[in-house]
C-alpha cells in the first residue's frame, strides 16, 4: 500500500514536470527549426523529424533578419541590477523606519505610508508613463541608462518597501532594545542585528525585483528610441511580417536563463536551511 | 556597579494622562539585589524601562552614582536587561551573543574570547558556545541574557524583567540560585521584576511593593512580613494571607467584638470620641502567629477547611468577625466541624486606619 502511494506521487510529480517543461522543450526545439519545419506540422525530434538549422540563433547575434541583442542583454542586466539593488537598500531603509520608528504628519501614520508605496503598484503604468518622459526629458536623460534606472527604482522600490517591512514586523522589538542595551548604536544594531533576521526577506524581495525589473517592456519602450534598448524590447524588434519563430524561440530562451538560473540557485539557498530558523 | 538614585522619578506615556508611575523617590546600593514586586501593570517594567533608557521619564531623574544620566542613550547606560521571553540574537552563535556588547565597545578581540570563555563557563555554558544560540532551551537563553550583561566588567547594573516567567521549574530555582550566587561573586546590582512574592523574597535584600503606579512599601522581607504597610501589602506578601478582622472604637482602644483582641488607637485617629468617616478600622495578624489553645480561649471558631503543606498544617476558623487562618505544625489532630481555640503571639497585632498601618 505504501508503495503504491510512493509511486502515486511520483507519477502525480512526473505528470506535473512533464506538463510545466513542456513549452521549454518545444522553445528549444523551434528555436532549431527553419521556415518549412515550422509550417509543416508539430515535430519534435531533430534530424529524424527536421533538419535542424542554426539560423534561429544566428539571427540574435545580427545574422540575416535578425539583430544583435548583445549589447540590449548587458543594457537589461546593468538596469535591472543596478536599479534593483539601489530598490533592495532604499527599500529596506524605507522598511525599518515604517516599521520601528512613529511618524505623524497631520492625519497620516505609519500604516499610510505604507500603503502609499504599494499603492504605486496599484496604478496601471500607463499613467506614469507621460509624466516620467516629461521629467526624464527635463533631466536629459531619456534614452539612456541612468535614465531607466531612476525610473526602475521608482518602479521597484514599493515592492522591496512591501516585503520588508511584513518581515520586520516580525522581528521582535526587544531585539532592537537588547542591542541597544547592549550599546549598539542604532545603525549598528540594524546592520548587525536586525539585517540577518531579515535574510530571508532579502532574498524574496530581491527575487521580486529582479523578475518584475527584467520582464518590464512597458517603461524600456516608452522611454527609449535608439540608443539605449532593453532586451525585451529588442525581442519584439526581432518580429516582423512573417512572424520568425525560430528567432523568438531562441531569444526567449536567453532572456528566461538568467531569472531560471536565479530561482535554482535561491531555490538550493533556501532548501540547504541557509535561511532555515533565521526567522521563528 | 554603580548605586542608583531615583529623585522624584514619575512618568505618564500622555501628557495629561494618568501616572503609569507616580512620584518616587529611591536609592539603590551599588551591588545591592532588589525586587519590584507587584501585579502586571502597576508601573514596575515602566521603571525597568526609564532606567534602562528605553523611555524617557515626564519627571524627575535617574542618577547612577550621582550623574545625572537623562543625556546618556541606552546603550551609554551600561545596562544589560533580562526580558520576561528569551531574547537572544538568533543569527549568531552563543559565543558571539555573549561577546556582542564588547564588540559594540569596540574591544580587542582577545580580550573579547577570554571574557567570552571566563563568563560561559561561569554560567556552564562552555560546551554549547560554538552552537548557534537559537538551539538552546529557554533557561539557557535566559542565561546567555544575563552573560552579556556580564561580559563588560563595567556594567552598572541588571535589570531582570520577570526572567523566570517562562522556565521550568527545577530549572528556576537552579537559575535563581545562579543570579544570587553571581551577585555575591560580582558585586554587580541587581534588581529583579516580578508578580511572584516567593521569588522576590528569597531573591532581594530590599523588597519594593507596588501597586497602580505607586510604591506602596519598600523595605526588608522581613519589615514587610512583620510590618505590612497597607492591608494590600498584608494580603499581597505571605501565603496564607494576613488575617484582617473589622475592628469598632471602645474606651480608646481599636476592638473586634467577641475577640478579646484589641491595640490602643494613636492619637490622631479621630477626634477623641472615635474614628472619623472614612477612617475604617482593621486588625491584621499573620496566621504564622497564632498558636492552638484550649476551647475556653477568648478567641475561638468552629474548623471549616484544613490545607496538608508537609511540616505545616493550614487551619481555616469560622468565628462572626470573619475567616481566621492560622499555620500550625502538622499533627494537631483537628478535623473541620470541631471547636478550637487560638491565641495570638503578644505584639504581633497590627491596626489598620483606612487600610493603612497605624502607629
Amino acid at each position: 500500500m505504501k508503495t503504491f502511494y510512493l509511486a502515486l506521487k511520483y507519477l502525480a510529480v512526473t505528470l506535473w514536470s512533464a506538463f510545466v517543461i513542456f513549452p521549454f522543450l518545444w522553445m528549444l526545439s523551434t528555436s532549431f527549426k527553419s521556415q518549412n519545419a515550422v509550417t509543416g506540422g508539430a515535430t519534435w525530434i531533430p534530424w529524424a523529424q527536421f533538419e535542424p538549422s542554426l539560423a534561429g540563433w544566428k539571427s540574435l547575434f545580427g545574422g540575416v533578419g535578425g539583430i544583435n541583442i548583445v549589447k540590449p542583454y548587458i543594457n537589461s542586466v546593468i538596469v535591472t541590477g543596478t536599479a534593483s539593488v539601489i530598490a533592495l537598500v532604499l527599500g529596506t531603509l524605507a522598511a525599518y523606519g515604517l516599521s520601528r520608528f512613529t511618524f505623524r504628519a497631520g492625519p497620516i501614520r505609519n500604516a499610510d505610508i505604507t500603503f502609499f508605496f504599494i499603492s504605486q503598484r496599484i496604478m496601471p503604468p500607463i499613467v506614469l508613463a507621460i509624466p516620467f518622459f516629461l521629467m526624464l526629458r527635463w533631466l536629459g536623460l531619456l534614452d539612456s541608462l541612468p535614465g531607466l534606472i531612476l525610473v526602475y527604482v521608482a518602479a521597484l522600490m514599493p515592492i522591496a518597501v512591501w516585503v520588508m517591512v511584513d518581515f520586520f514586523n516580525t522581528i521582535p522589538r526587544a531585539l532592537d532594545e537588547m542591542a541597544w542595551l547592549d550599546g549598539c548604536t542604532p545603525v549598528t544594531t540594524f546592520l548587525r542585528v536586525i539585517l540577518p533576521n531579515v535574510a530571508p526577506g532579502l532574498v524574496v524581495a530581491g527575487m521580486f525585483c529582479l523578475i518584475f525589473g527584467w520582464n518590464d517592456f512597458f517603461f524600456a519602450f516608452t522611454l527609449t528610441f535608439t540608443q539605449t534598448q532593453l532586451l525585451p524590447v529588442s525581442i519584439v524588434a526581432l518580429n516582423s511580417s512573417v512572424t520568425p519563430w525560430w528567432s523568438l524561440s531562441a531569444a526567449a530562451i536567453v532572456s528566461v536563463a538568467p531569472l531560471a538560473v536565479l530561482a535554482f540557485v535561491v531555490e538550493r539557498f533556501l532548501a540547504r536551511g541557509g535561511l532555515a530558523g533565521a526567522v521563528r | 556597579m554603580a548605586e542608583i538614585r531615583l529623585e522624584t522619578l514619575a512618568h505618564r506615556y500622555s501628557p495629561h494622562g494618568a501616572y503609569a508611575l507616580k512620584p518616587l523617590d529611591m536609592t539603590w546600593r551599588s551591588g545591592g539585589t532588589y525586587a519590584l514586586l507587584g501585579p502586571s501593570g502597576c508601573g514596575k517594567s515602566t521603571m525597568l524601562n526609564i532606567i534602562s533608557g528605553l523611555i524617557h521619564p515626564s519627571e524627575g531623574r535617574v542618577l547612577f552614582d550621582g550623574r545625572d544620566v537623562a543625556a546618556f542613550d541606552t546603550g551609554r547606560r551600561k545596562i544589560a536587561q533580562v526580558f520576561q521571553v528569551p531574547v537572544i540574537y538568533r543569527s549568531m552563535t552563543v559565543g558571539q551573543n555573549l561577546g556582542f556588547p564588547l564588540v559594540c565597545q569596540g574591544a580587542p578581540a582577545a580580550h573579547r574570547r577570554k571574557r567570552v570563555e571566563t563568563i560561559a563557563d561561569r554560567l556552564g555554558l562552555g560546551a554549547v558556545l560554538n552552537r548557534p544560540a537559537n538551539a538552546l532551551t529557554a533557561d539557557q537563553k535566559q542565561l546567555v541574557s544575563l552573560g552579556r550583561g556580564l561580559v563588560r566588567e563595567d556594567v552598572a547594573a541588571i535589570l531582570l524583567d520577570e526572567p523566570l516567567t517562562v522556565i521550568d521549574p527545577q530549572q528556576k530555582f537552579d537559575l535563581r540560585r545562579i543570579l544570587k550566587e553571581i551577585n555575591v561573586e560580582f558585586g554587580v546590582t541587581m534588581v529583579l521584576v516580578t508578580h511572584d512574592q516567593t521569588e522576590a523574597m528569597t531573591f532581594a535584600e530590599e523588597v519594593i511593593v507596588m501597586n497602580m503606579g505607586e510604591v506602596v512599601q519598600a523595605g526588608t522581607p522581613r519589615e514587610l512580613f512583620e510590618h505590612p504597610a497597607t492591608r494590600h501589602v498584608g494580603s499581597f506578601i505571605g501565603a496564607p494571607a494576613m488575617n484582617f478582622l473589622a475592628a469598632v472604637a471602645q474606651d480608646g482602644q481599636a476592638m473586634v467584638p467577641g475577640t478579646g483582641l484589641a491595640l490602643p488607637l494613636p492619637a490622631d485617629v479621630g477626634s477623641g470620641s472615635g474614628p472619623g468617616p472614612g477612617e475604617a478600622l482593621t486588625l491584621g495578624f499573620r496566621p504564622e502567629h497564632l498558636q492552638l489553645a484550649g476551647k475556653d480561649a477568648a478567641l475561638s471558631g468552629t474548623v471549616t477547611r484544613i490545607w496538608f503543606e508537609g511540616l505545616d498544617e493550614i487551619i481555616a476558623l469560622s468565628h462572626p468577625a470573619g475567616e481566621i487562618r492560622l499555620r500550625a505544625p502538622a499533627g494537631t489532630g483537628l478535623s473541620p466541624g470541631d471547636h478550637a481555640g487560638i491565641v495570638p503571639e503578644p505584639g504581633r497585632l497590627r491596626l489598620y486606619v483606612a487600610d493603612r498601618l497605624a502607629g
